[in-house]
């Protein structure tokens, strides 16, 4: 009897330890196939998805090379043809004039050389607007300086910048799309909001580089440039959306706690330099 | 947090019930399943999307309730363990938990499953469910065995402590997800500003 009441202890352990471990290791499997297969699906949808933003990316940035590219060949145009063109003008114009009356004579030729000085002089000007050389040759920090003094030089508003931490630089296609930004938005604010300074900060911090405009003036805020964003009117707010789409970073408008200044920041994440 | 602080007193509890021998302990027991039920069934509640088993849930708790009361009063032993109502009790919430991880399959979400509050804590209970459902069957009639007693003991202890660390995970992904939210911090633009408006 003894033996007998062991005997069905000893086999309803054996179920009792065969069922947990079976209950365990269906339930061991279900979570993990659930698991695996969201991990497949996330990774599929994350791919389709990855290519749908290359391929945005792809549109915006040759749309966007496209432009850079026409005003470097108008630039290169203007300063290598035109500039030698009127030149030479200039000098033939001198020798062709040396054999007629001296005193028309010197009158003429006096107001040609004016005129084709003023000429050289607004083509170089032209050139220089269209692919600031400063950028070109030493980089954001020293164009966005050289930005700023030219409007300080005009009196109307005072204009500085201070770079924070530049020793890491961003690579010369991010440095050009933050420098039209830049651009874009101090024009803006010296022809829209009579601000009596500008002031733009550089930071950076990790991998993120920041920069902040600062101004006194009528400025806008975040709402105000959404809303622009889809009207019609507001080509400069979209070409800055559109350059830092392409640029991978965020923008913000914003007032100070004090209402006293409102400040635009960007924020761009560093790419290796090609 | 609620329900893990209700499991450690229920433990003690019936800890202590037990070595003064009194039989109470076993209503202690019968008591934690109907409680547990519902923790877990509102916690199912609320994170199921909306659908018909989200409808069933608020039905299923009622008519388990009724069928627990209404099995301990007229069908259960007295001082006895009520293994049918654990099991009733351990399929739904094993249905609900399937209910729950395959409806994670099925939604668009872009965010792994695993790094979610909520998907740990269905974990601890589905395996906690599923590792003691046998025991639990069994109890009522052969918690009289010694040798019955000394397994109930271990896995019990096993899967108790399993869904505590599961449990633990999941309060870790919720104490991560709070420090994500935090602001991200950004280097001050403004100190410049107050140099130049001293200048």
């Amino acid at each position: 009897m003894f033996f007998l009441q062991d005997q069905t202890a000893f086999t309803f352990s054996g179920v009792l330890v065969l069922g947990t471990l079976g209950m365990l290791f269906m339930a061991v499997m279900l979570v993990s196939i659930v698991v695996f297969h969201q991990r497949k699906v996330i990774r599929f949808n994350k791919k389709i998805q990855k290519m749908e933003e290359e391929r945005q990316q792809m549109l915006l940035r040759a749309s966007i090379q496209f432009q850079e590219e026409e005003r470097q060949r108008i630039a290169a145009d203007l300063h290598d043809d035109a500039g030698p063109l009127l030149a030479t003008a200039r000098l033939y114009l001198n020798e062709n004039l040396i054999h007629q009356e001296p005193a028309t004579q010197l009158q003429s030729i006096f107001s040609a050389k004016q005129i084709i000085d003023d000429s050289i002089q607004l083509i170089r000007n032209i050139s220089h607007s269209l692919m600031p050389p400063t950028l070109k040759n030493f980089g954001l920090e020293a164009a966005v300086k050289d930005l700023f003094e030219k409007i300080n030089g005009s009196g109307v508003i005072n204009a500085s910048a201070r770079f924070h931490d530049n020793r890491q630089r961003l690579n010369d296609e991010q440095e050009l799309l933050v420098f039209r930004i830049v651009q874009e938005l101090v024009t803006n604010i010296i022809k829209h909001s009579s601000a009596g300074f500008i002031h733009l900060t550089q930071n950076a911090q990790g991998n993120i580089v920041y920069f902040r405009i600062h101004h006194d003036g009528r400025g806008i805020l975040q709402r105000d440039f959404d809303k622009m964003e889809h009207n019609s009117a507001g080509l400069g707010l979209k070409n800055i959306q559109s350059r830092i789409r392409v640029l991978k970073g965020k923008i913000f408008f914003e007032i100070d706690n004090t209402h006293t200044y409102y400040k635009v920041t960007i924020e761009v994440p560093r790419e290796p330099i090609k | 947090m609620f329900y893990v602080l209700y499991c450690i007193v229920n433990e003690v509890m019936s800890f202590y019930l037990q070595s003064v021998r009194s039989k109470n302990f076993i209503v202690l027991f019968n008591l934690f399943t109907i409680l547990e039920y519902s923790f877990v069934c509102y916690f199912l509640y609320l994170i199921l999307p909306k659908g018909i088993i989200k409808k069933i849930i608020p039905f299923a708790w009622i008519g388990f309730l009724l069928f627990a009361f209404g099995d301990y009063i007229f069908f259960s032993e007295e001082y006895q363990f009520d293994s049918i109502t654990s099991g009733i009790e351990a399929l739904i919430v094993l249905m609900l938990s399937m209910a729950y991880l395959f409806s994670q399959v099925r939604s668009n979400n872009s965010l792994l499953v695993y790094s979610t509050f909520n998907f740990w804590v269905v974990i601890s209970f589905f395996i906690y469910f599923s590792g003691t459902f046998f025991l639990y069957l069994m109890t009522e009639k052969m918690m009289v065995n010694i040798s019955f007693q000394k397994m109930y003991f271990v896995i019990n202890i096993s899967f108790n402590i399993l869904k505590n660390l599961l449990l633990c995970v999941a309060m870790t992904m919720k104490l991560n997800g709070v420090v994500k939210e935090q602001k991200k911090v950004i280097p001050d633009l403004d100190d410049d500003l107050l140099i130049y408006q001293k200048n």
